[in-house]
């Protein structure tokens, strides 16, 4: 049974449908990408699988539990999933420790000193435990996002989404990210990533999904969906972005 | 009389001007900390009944406010003491002003914070006390200087139900010398000074809270 169970997952805003029946799994300790063209319903598809929207119809299972359904335990599951935002989005009033710790203490309810050093320790691990008392104005984006994974991970999370980690960073604080979570990769943390960062795909993707107009229309390995792919619409973005 | 004899006569006063100005303060954030709370976590209905009342309570005058609850209350057998007419009068207009200083604060607030809470598994509650309060308290220190200083301007009116009050011992005062001038410029400085002294205040506990940074984003 996989981890992750995405069955027919359709959102629809309006009359616009941004997700037309998405299927796919992602397996413990398995990462995979999900790429395509801007407005192909990405981020909504992350956003739907912990329902910070409410998908339309459809079914999402997380370790065999139904999550769409009307009794869910919605708090329950987003605890159990890591989600690290394009805009880094942490806490600008706090430090960066209190940042990793507050769900720590008020989610998990740990002690503080136990919270601390779980936090230090996800920090280290990013090499960003010696900011530890920086405030996040203060930090470059790359040192933003890397507190932003540790925060992630501090919870132990079954499973970590990325939504477009590179994209708000220059090149240079972009390939410090993305070999993070290529150690990450290698840990065997699962991992489902949105992005735009062919770069980033490659390195850290068992398989990428390939989103187009809300529907998976190819998902294969990265090698397979880079090198002259039949399909004259996934060449021609890969072509393009390569 | 002299000058000092004056300043004297008058520090009695100040002890209530400086207690109705804190209790009125008091009321108005509480006041003002409901509405937004309300505002934030209850439904649209609640919404729009706040809003209403917002919009009722600063439309009135406080003097107005003020004799409808000390004068009119009484006739539903209601009988509020001077203090308690103050603070569910001034304190309450003054409560909607900052309600909607803090609401233009609140959406300052970065939506993608509020979303990684959410995001986290938090509650909109522990969202709202958590992430969003403190840094919406931080954001209206400008505007929330300017209400108390207002709150502290208004406490005159507390004469008028019969707190002895620095205006109200001015009033007793120039009666009995005739020297309004000397008076009420006395008057004027102790205002003034208690002015300085929230202005000082205010600074300390900004620069305790200060968070490097956090204005400039």
């Amino acid at each position: 049974m996989a981890l992750l169970e995405v069955r027919n997952l359709v959102k629809t805003f309006g009359t616009k449908t941004v997700l037309d029946g998405v299927t796919f799994d992602l397996e413990e300790g398995q990462t995979k990408v999900i790429m395509g063209p801007s407005g192909c319903g990405k981020s909504t598809l992350l956003r739907c699988l912990n329902r910070l929207e409410e998908p339309t119809s459809g079914s999402v299972r997380f370790d065999g539990k139904e999550m769409t359904a009307p009794t869910a335990d919605v708090r329950a599951l987003r605890q159990l999933i890591g989600f690290v935002f394009q805009n880094f989005a942490l806490y600008r009033h706090l430090t960066v420790l209190d940042n990793v710790t507050l769900a720590l203490r008020q989610l998990k309810k740990m002690p503080a000193a136990l919270a601390e050093e779980r936090a230090l320790h996800e920090l280290a691990r990013m090499d960003m435990a010696e900011k530890r008392d920086a405030y996040p104005a203060s930090l470059s984006g790359g040192q933003s996002q890397r507190v932003a994974i540790a925060r992630a991970l501090a919870m132990e999370p079954r499973v970590l989404f990325f939504d477009e980690p590179t994209s708000a960073l220059d090149p240079v604080m972009a390939r410090e990210v993305v070999t993070l979570i290529n150690r990450l990769y290698l840990e065997n943390v699962t991992i489902l990533c949105v992005t735009h960062d062919l770069y980033l795909a490659q390195y850290i993707s068992d398989s990428i999904i390939f989103l187009d107009q809300g529907k998976v229309r190819a998902e294969d390995k990265a090698e397979n969906l880079l090198s002259g792919h039949a399909d004259p619409v996934i060449a021609s973005f890969f072509g393009r972005k390569s | 009389m002299s000058f000092a004899q004056i300043l004297q006569s008058l520090v009695a006063g100040l002890g209530y001007t400086v207690l109705v100005t804190l209790l009125c303060a008091a009321t108005a954030l509480v006041v003002a900390l409901a509405i937004i709370a309300a505002r934030r976590l209850g439904g649209k209905a609640a919404g729009n009944a706040l809003d209403a009342l917002v919009y009722v309570l600063r439309g009135i005058p406080v003097l107005v406010l003020l004799f409808m609850v000390f004068f009119g209350l009484p006739a539903l057998g209601l009988d509020i003491p001077p203090l308690a007419a103050m603070m569910l009068s001034l304190g309450a207009v003054s409560g909607a002003y900052l309600s909607e200083i803090f609401r233009g604060s609140l959406q300052a607030v970065s939506q993608a914070e509020i979303l990684a809470a959410q995001a986290s598994g938090f509650t909109p509650f522990q969202s709202f006390r958590l992430i969003e309060l403190p840094q919406m308290i931080r954001l209206s220190v400008p505007g929330m200087v300017n209400e108390l200083t207002s709150v502290m301007k208004y406490s005159p009116f507390a004469y008028t139900v019969g707190i002895p009050e620095i205006t109200k011992q001015a009033m007793a005062l120039t009666s009995t010398t005739m020297q309004s001038l000397q008076i009420y410029t006395a008057v004027g400085l102790l205002y003034f000074g208690l002015y300085r002294a929230i202005l000082l205040a205010v600074a300390y506990v900004e620069r305790h809270f200060a968070i490097p940074g956090f204005a400039e984003e």
